[in-house]
């Protein structure tokens, strides 16, 4: 029985002895051969026009040899603005990216984009952008990363697929009351009274400004058929006829529709929100509109149906407008 | 001496399953022993999930009706309005969604029942809209 214990007793200081024993950090070794990897930067719906980013990380052990080059091919040729930066970012201490370039300017050719290396480069992170063509329109698009080295040897990293949506997007539209304050979703595009005239099938929405004492009217986007009192004031050129139906929105601040840095949300509207929203007894006014909010809409022929974000708003003495961006989705 | 062991056992298991629960509702609600019924403050929201009213809605307990109005341009017919009733009592019937208000000559009616679920007030939610002077 004594035995016992003293062989538990002796088991435990041994215990005790190893537990505290300090582990020396010892440096990594690093893998042999050359390395890659990739993650995407840019967040959101891939949409034709805009970007898809990212970043394509590789190196090579200094003895063992050289980076050569770095090649990304899409599986559709990217638009126009397609690049592979030459630079590997690092920050400074004021917080500010910093580029230094380590070979030479991408070069685009079919779906391959490739830079050269400059002959000293081991390691380097480089920043793939892809600007997404009209052919990707609604079909999937997926990336081959890869690197050559000095070795001989060559790595590759597949990224994707990425559905590309059907949606159209447009920025920075203004719309001013009264010169240029018909809108039309079809075209994307503002108007003036004259255009309207002419081509009144065109026209979906009319923007106006008023400041009625006892209301809260403020900035208002209605229908060519919304009722007077939601127009007041307005003498609508002939044949303007268009029921749209629009939807108020609140907190839905798309990412892709905010102009610069203003809100930084992680909002996007996608195809599915538009697909899905029931307008069934939606208004054709929505009056009081104010800077951040939005309008889900629905064309009078349900052609299109769109998410219009209102970037700001101006009411002065001597303007009244709007600035707005446009998600539109053809429904057929 | 066993066999008594087992006998206890038996019957102290036949006195626990008796016990009395906690009674609920057909909502899975409990029933309280609480008689208050009334609302006691109301909002409306529109379909961008704001509010839609110009004021303070006007909750009269004795009379059982709620006042309220609504800014110029509000869309009647996607609207949620929102009930707070005192501790214990539910909303009959449930608001499940958006609620069609543009028939103003037949306001809608909600009847509040009380903790207990013996007491219930309908209330009567008149909605007025703003007007251009």
């Amino acid at each position: 029985m004594k035995k016992t214990h003293i062989l538990c007793l002796l088991g435990l200081l041994i215990f005790a002895f190893t537990g505290c024993k300090e582990k020396e950090y010892a440096v990594p070794t690093p893998k042999s051969g050359l390395q890659n990897d990739v993650i995407k930067r840019s967040l959101g719906p891939g949409i034709v026009g805009l970007d898809m980013e990212f970043a394509y990380a590789m190196a090579l052990l200094p003895e063992q040899g050289k980076l050569v080059s770095a090649t990304v091919t899409a599986s559709i040729a990217g638009a126009t603005g397609t690049y592979l930066d030459n630079k590997f970012y690092s920050t400074n201490s004021s917080g500010v990216e910093v580029g230094t370039v380590v070979g030479s300017a991408s070069v685009n050719s079919g779906n391959a984009t490739t830079v050269t290396y400059n002959a000293d480069i081991s390691a380097a992170t480089l920043r793939y952008f892809y600007r997404i063509p009209e052919e990707a329109r609604g079909r999937d698009v997926s990336f081959t990363f890869s690197v050559t080295g000095s070795n001989g040897e060559t790595v590759s990293y597949k990224m994707g697929p990425y559905p590309i949506r059907r949606m159209e997007l447009k920025k920075g539209l203004v719309v001013i009351d009264p010169t240029t304050s018909y809108l039309s979703i079809a075209d994307m595009a503002v108007y003036d009274a004259t255009f309207a005239a002419a081509n009144p099938t065109k026209i979906d929405l009319i923007y106006l400004y008023r400041a009625i004492t006892g209301v809260t009217f403020n900035h208002a986007l209605v229908a060519p058929t919304a009722s007077a009192e939601y127009r007041p004031g307005i003498s609508l050129p002939a044949g303007l006829n268009n029921k749209t139906k629009m939807i108020k929105a609140w907190d839905v601040r798309d990412q892709q529709l905010v102009i610069g840095s203003a809100v930084a949300t992680s909002v996007f509207v996608d195809d599915v929100d538009l697909e899905q929203r029931n307008f069934t007894d939606a208004p054709d006014f929505a009056i009081n509109t104010r800077a951040e909010s939005g309008i889900w809409l629905e064309t009078a022929d349900g052609k299109y149906r769109a998410y219009i974000y209102i970037n700001s708003v101006v009411n002065t003495a001597t303007s009244k407008q709007m600035t707005i961006s446009i998600k539109r989705l053809t429904m057929k | 001496m066993k066999k008594s062991l087992y006998f206890s056992l038996i019957f102290l298991a036949m006195f626990t399953a008796c016990k009395k629960g906690f009674p609920v509702d057909d909502d899975g609600l409990l029933i309280t022993t609480r008689s208050d019924c009334y609302v006691s403050s109301f909002e409306i929201l529109g379909a961008d999930y704001q509010t839609v009213r110009s004021k303070a809605a006007v909750v009269d307990t004795t009379a059982q009706t709620v006042n309220v109005e609504v800014l110029f341009g509000t869309d009647l017919k996607n609207l949620y309005p929102q009930f707070t009733l005192v501790t214990d009592a539910k909303l009959d019937p449930k608001i499940p969604g958006k609620v069609d208000f543009s028939d103003l000559s037949n306001p809608k009616q909600w009847t509040v029942v009380s903790g207990n679920r013996k007491v219930k007030k309908t209330y009567t939610v008149y909605l007025t809209v703003q007007k251009i002077n």
